[in-house]
């Protein structure tokens, strides 16, 4: 009896993942992780809590409210990320139409001087706002840049290996994933430098299910080399909830729409 | 004492020998624990002020010492900016990214910084000043005219003559630069050949590849030197077997010193690393004196132990005496405020007591052991001085100079008085100067790097200027005072919810500052950040729909943030600006080739951000203004670039100076420039300000050497004059046996001030060895002239006898010790060959005082030199000017 009880068990946790594998191919793993990651519900916000720690533990806090529109699943986005502290930057507007395939548009807003101003980027692998994160991990990267590879397969994940198509264009030679068998969610990636040596690190440290949607409510990166981490912390997390395109234009860039932010 | 220690030595001179030896094989059981230490920076004691400041900056700003590679070609109109180099220097950076012990995120190259510039559209754009290789001649003249565009990069990353290009590389520690170095040669070899030339140089990469050929030098200077002493050895005393002994005494005392200094865990430094080269001529100038007096002497009793007995006798007192005079001077070392030269100091007094203890026992168990008598037969001098046939050339100049010195005593005291005159004006005009990278000659790779690399650039060499507001707990009090003021108006509201929270939020207001007072460095921001917290908490519950309630809240909260951001020292564009102004300030100083400031990137930023224009490359009005550059700055590829110079609460910020030489006098001169600017210009807010970076600390250093060097100079300047005085129990002859010394001192440092030689580390720290070798001669030729004048009774006879056999010793020992270190001169690294001339000098000066000046002295004074001897006529002898050797005579008798 024992012994077919642990034998079940066994199958079960052997056989099932197997079976996924064998149903899905690579790409298209791909392709529901970076819509389970960055392309949930049509629309919806976030307050995000960030704390960047730099090698002898001194933070810096930001905090800012996003609010996410899909144009397209898994192809264009809009963005628009209004932040509340620290005090001298309150007001300050960050836009991004985020395009697959070709730059991102991006438009700041400066309350100080009351300026307008576009942001010609010329790649997504800069900070964002000074945080150990990049503008490509909170908008995601192009599945399209990196040729993927399933390097491994484990109870709960899918592990990738993702090598880049224009290695000139970004600071690592490949990066691993880890997706979540369930959620599709990256739940890790590790950043590997020219020497073979993991120098970043991405963490999806919690993740709840809200409005039915698995949703990673705090992340962390870390930059071996610097030594620094920062940490996001989402709350006030809501999905479909009417955002209109035109709240992604200059107008509103000056005058945060009410209905959303409150501060 | 003296003869127990001989007569022992002569009857068992099997068991001396080999007790030396075991003692010898005992200090060495630990050699392979060996610590290298070449970092000038331990020069002062870990715990000192500066040093804890400097390594707090270097840890607040996360700075890293760095190694410059520069990249020159001044044969082309374009320089290095042409695709060909500027490919080459980007598969070069990508390289030094993955060299082990690299701060790979800080490196300072065109292919790693990010220009901000006007894109189309009225946008700003953040990019890669040099995101890849370069493919056309266009491109390459743009990323050059984009750099000197670029305030932060001009003449840091570019040369102001636009020809030349530099990286910066950071590294973890000192310790890796030259390895660094290497690995980047290594690059640059693998690249194709062209018209351009790679210079590498820095601090670090000085002090560091100073440590690694000073072992060089070790191997090869103290053979040398060692090897040339030998030779010279055996041409004045012909017998091989008889040289080996003083060598063997030289390198067993060496042997022993140092083996117990790396057994007691000190480490070698470049101080302790001259150990050797000092203790060389210390350890051979005894064992010479007791040659030249047995070689003068064996052939009138030939027997070995007579004459020992004799010669020892003769020579116990002032070998004595010499050794503890000389071990005075290193010993004063040891009360230097610079741990190396206590080290240095302590382990020299250390091996001259070995040295005296080897020579005193080794060299008469040696004598007996191997030198049997049929060995001797023909050695020693035929002891004939009457007749000048017999007598060497060197022998007749010095008894010419005998009675010269009698008869023109006159002019040779007057000549003295003058060069002493000029000596003590020299003094006046000494430089007190060092710079690490100028311990290596002139056509050293390093140098000449250093040289290009300055001339193009703003500068190699790196201090840091650190200003901050003063924080104790009554700034900290003061500054939090608007808080305070702005939560009682708050509290006014006549919400009562809002006024509960208020009431909170002083509580905690209170007691987070009662906290805060209690730190080290009260900081008013830590307090602030507390309050933010504590509103988020009391606040927790309000619920969501209370809008009312939560517009009250938000205006609190912005308050308090408001309040915050007007702690933040330096976004204050008043501060800023006073910042600036001092930037523009010490641009204009001769040393000073760029400064690079927080201040910088804001202006930049501000300028890309309103079009471009020249005009606004200024300090936006308002700190908020200040915060969002600085946001918008962190957007780049690099954001923590800026925490390099102002730390993440804008609290402390760090003006980074570019110094075009690393010369201490130069630096001091900055310093001093600095310093009465900020006198005269008072900043808006209170600001206290120090200094950091390696060329400072060289600077404090160099300065507590000098001081240290000069107090233990004059204090054993007094103990060994209070030694002479109890040696030869008379104040008067104490005095004189000083006087070649004064000279020779004065003399030395006088020339190198009148030649314009830096006083340096070197200079330094031999004036006390100076002190120790020049009293030797004095003390050896007082002592046998009281000796002789008491038997003969007649200072013409003594001195007479004086210009023979004790004269040779001197001059003997003076030319071995100086032509010994001549090979010096051929080293690469300048400390060693300043030892060389310096040691020759010190040796000739002082000998040529003490056969000259000594005897003109006495000839001057003899009435009050000689007077209470005199008294005693019946007691005079009449000597045999020959052997000199009365008592020994008087006693076979």
């Amino acid at each position: 009896m024992k012994k077919t009880l642990i034998a079940a068990v066994l199958t079960v946790l052997f056989m099932v993942p197997a079976t996924y594998s064998f149903a899905l191919s690579v790409d298209q793993i791909v392709e529901k992780a970076n819509i389970a990651s960055y392309y949930g519900g049509d629309n919806g916000m976030a307050k995000v809590h960030m704390v960047i720690t730099d090698r002898r533990g001194r933070t810096r806090e930001r905090e800012f409210t996003i609010l996410r529109k899909d144009v397209k699943d898994g192809g264009d986005q809009l963005y628009y990320v209004y932040f509340h502290k620290p005090g001298d930057v309150r007001k300050l507007v960050f836009m991004v139409h985020k395009h697959v395939g070709k730059n991102d548009d991006r438009w700041l807003y400066l309350p100080a001087l009351d300026l307008v101003k576009r942001i010609a980027a010329s790649d997504k692998r800069t900070s964002f706002v000074g945080s150990n994160f990049l503008y490509e991990d909170v908008s995601g990267r192009s599945t399209k840049a990196d040729t993927h590879t399933l390097k491994e397969e484990t109870g709960d994940h899918w592990i990738l290996d993702n090598i880049p198509r224009d290695p000139a264009s970004v600071e690592f030679t490949h990066y691993l994933i880890w997706i979540d068998k369930k959620t599709y969610l990256v739940d890790k990636a590790e950043y590997y430098n020219a020497q073979g040596k993991v120098y970043r690190k991405m963490v999806a440290e919690e993740v709840k299910v809200i409005d039915g949607i698995p949703t990673v409510v705090k992340s962390r990166v870390e930059d071996l080399n610097s030594g620094g981490k920062t940490e996001l912390t989402f709350s006030n997390i809501k999905y479909n909830i009417g955002i209109k395109d035109s709240i992604f234009t200059e107008r509103y860039l000056r005058k945060p729409p009410r209905k959303f932010i409150r501060r | 004492m003296g003869h127990r220690i001989t007569d022992f030595s002569i009857r068992h001179p099997k068991t001396v020998i080999l007790m030396a030896l075991i003692i010898t094989a005992l200090s060495l059981f630990r050699l392979n624990h060996v610590k290298v230490d070449t970092d000038p920076e331990n020069m002062l004691d870990k715990n000192e002020w500066v040093r804890v400041f400097h390594n707090e900056v270097k840890q607040d700003f996360a700075l890293s010492d760095m190694i410059v590679l520069g990249v020159v070609n001044e044969g082309d109109a374009n320089g290095v900016f042409n695709p060909a180099t500027l490919s080459k220097v980007y598969r070069i950076t990508e390289g030094i990214k993955g060299i082990e012990g690299v701060v790979t995120q800080d490196i300072m190259a065109l292919s790693t910084v990010d220009d901000i510039q006007q894109g189309g559209l009225g946008s700003v754009r953040f990019k890669y000043l040099m995101d890849g290789p370069v493919k056309t001649g266009d491109e390459a003249l743009k990323i050059r005219d984009r750099a000197m565009a670029n305030p932060l990069l001009y003449g840091t990353l570019v040369s102001e003559d636009g020809k030349a290009l530099a990286i910066y590389i950071p590294i973890v520690e000192k310790k890796v630069a030259n390895r660094v170095s290497k690995a980047v040669d290594a690059l640059i070899a693998a690249e194709p050949k062209g018209e351009e030339s790679y210079f590498v140089t820095g601090l670090p990469m000085a002090e560091d590849t100073f440590g690694i050929e000073m072992f060089h030098q070790m191997g090869i200077s103290a053979p040398v030197a060692a090897m040339v002493i030998f030779l010279l050895m055996l041409f004045f005393f012909r017998k091989l077997i008889l040289v080996i002994a003083p060598m063997g005494v030289a390198i067993l005392t060496i042997l022993i010193t140092m083996g117990t200094l790396i057994a007691t865990g000190n480490t070698v430094h470049i101080m302790s690393s001259m150990i050797p080269l000092f203790l060389m001529p210390i350890a051979v100038v005894n064992s010479v004196h007791i040659f030249s007096v047995f070689f003068d002497r064996y052939q009138i009793y030939k027997d070995r132990e007579k004459t020992l007995k004799v010669v020892m006798k003769e020579l116990f007192t002032p070998m004595l005496y010499t050794s503890l005079t000389t071990l005075v001077g290193f010993g004063s070392l040891m009360t230097a405020p610079i741990p190396p030269v206590q080290v240095f100091g302590g382990f020299v007094a250390l091996g001259v007591f070995v040295a005296w203890l080897l020579t005193v026992t080794l060299i008469p168990a040696y004598i007996m052991l191997f030198l049997p008598e049929s060995k001797l037969e023909n050695f020693g001098a035929v002891i004939d001085e009457k007749s000048s046939k017999a007598r060497s050339p060197l022998a007749e100049l010095l008894i010419m100079s005998g009675s010269f010195t009698r008869r023109r005593a006159t002019p040779i005291l007057l000549v003295t008085a003058i060069v002493l005159g000029i000596s003590i004006y020299g003094i006046t005009l000494i430089r007190i100067n060092d710079n690490p990278v100028k311990w290596f000659v002139k056509s050293h790779p390093i140098r000449i790097a250093d040289t290009i690399l300055n001339k193009h650039f703003g500068g190699t060499y790196e201090a840091y200027l650190i200003f901050e507001p003063p924080a104790t707990p009554q700034t900290l009090h003061r500054e939090l005072e608007p808080t305070i003021h702005f939560l009682d108006q708050e509290a006014q509201s006549t919400e009562p919810a809002m006024a509960s929270i208020i009431a909170t939020l002083k509580d905690r207001l209170a007691a987070r500052e009662k906290g805060e007072a209690a730190a080290e460095k009260p900081n008013p921001i830590n307090v602030l950040e507390g309050l933010s917290q504590d509103l988020d908490k009391t606040t927790a519950d309000v619920p969501e729909d209370n809008v009312a309630l939560w517009d009250e809240i938000d205006t609190l909260s912005a308050g308090l943030e408001d309040e915050r951001t007007s702690l933040n020292t330096f976004k204050d564009p008043a501060t800023l600006r006073y910042i600036a102004k001092l930037q523009k300030h010490l641009a204009a100083d001769p040393v000073v080739g760029k400064t690079n400031g927080f201040t910088d990137i804001i202006k930049k930023v501000n300028m890309e951000l309103l079009g471009g224009k020249t005009e606004e490359l200024r300090i936006p009005d308002s700190p908020a203004m200040v915060a969002q550059a600085s946001l918008l700055f962190q957007g780049s590829h690099n954001p923590d670039f800026i925490w390099h110079l102002v730390t993440p609460d804008y609290r402390r910020l760090n003006l980074w100076l570019q110094l075009k030489s690393g010369d201490n006098r130069d630096m001091e001169s900055v310093v001093k420039d600095t310093e009465a600017y900020l006198k005269n210009n008072p900043p808006p807010v209170p600001l206290n300000h120090a200094w950091a970076g390696l060329t400072y600390l060289n600077v404090v250093w160099q300065d507590r050497m000098v001081r240290g060097m000069l107090m233990s100079l004059a204090s054993s300047y007094v103990v060994v004059l209070l030694m002479m005085m109890f040696l030869f129990r008379s104040i008067l002859w104490g005095i004189l046996s000083m006087i070649p010394l004064t000279v020779t001192i004065s003399f030395i440092y006088g020339a190198s001030g009148l030649i314009g030689k830096d006083y340096d580390m070197v200079m330094a720290i031999l004036s006390s060895m100076t002190l120790g070798m020049s009293i030797d001669f004095a003390i050896h030729y007082i002592e046998r002239a009281r000796e002789l004048y008491n038997m003969t009774h007649s200072w013409p006879k003594v001195s007479e006898i004086m210009s023979m056999a004790p004269a040779r010793a001197i001059t003997r020992n003076a030319i071995v010790i100086a032509v010994g270190f001549l090979p010096l001169l051929l080293s690469s690294l300048t400390p060693y060959k300043s030892v060389g001339v310096l040691l020759a000098t010190i040796m000739i000066l002082s000998g040529v005082g003490t056969l000259l000046i000594l005897p003109a002295l006495i000839e001057k004074m003899q009435k009050h030199l000689f007077k209470r001897i005199k008294e005693d006529e019946e007691t005079a002898v009449d000597i045999d000017p020959v052997s000199m050797t009365i008592r020994v005579e008087s006693e076979e008798r």
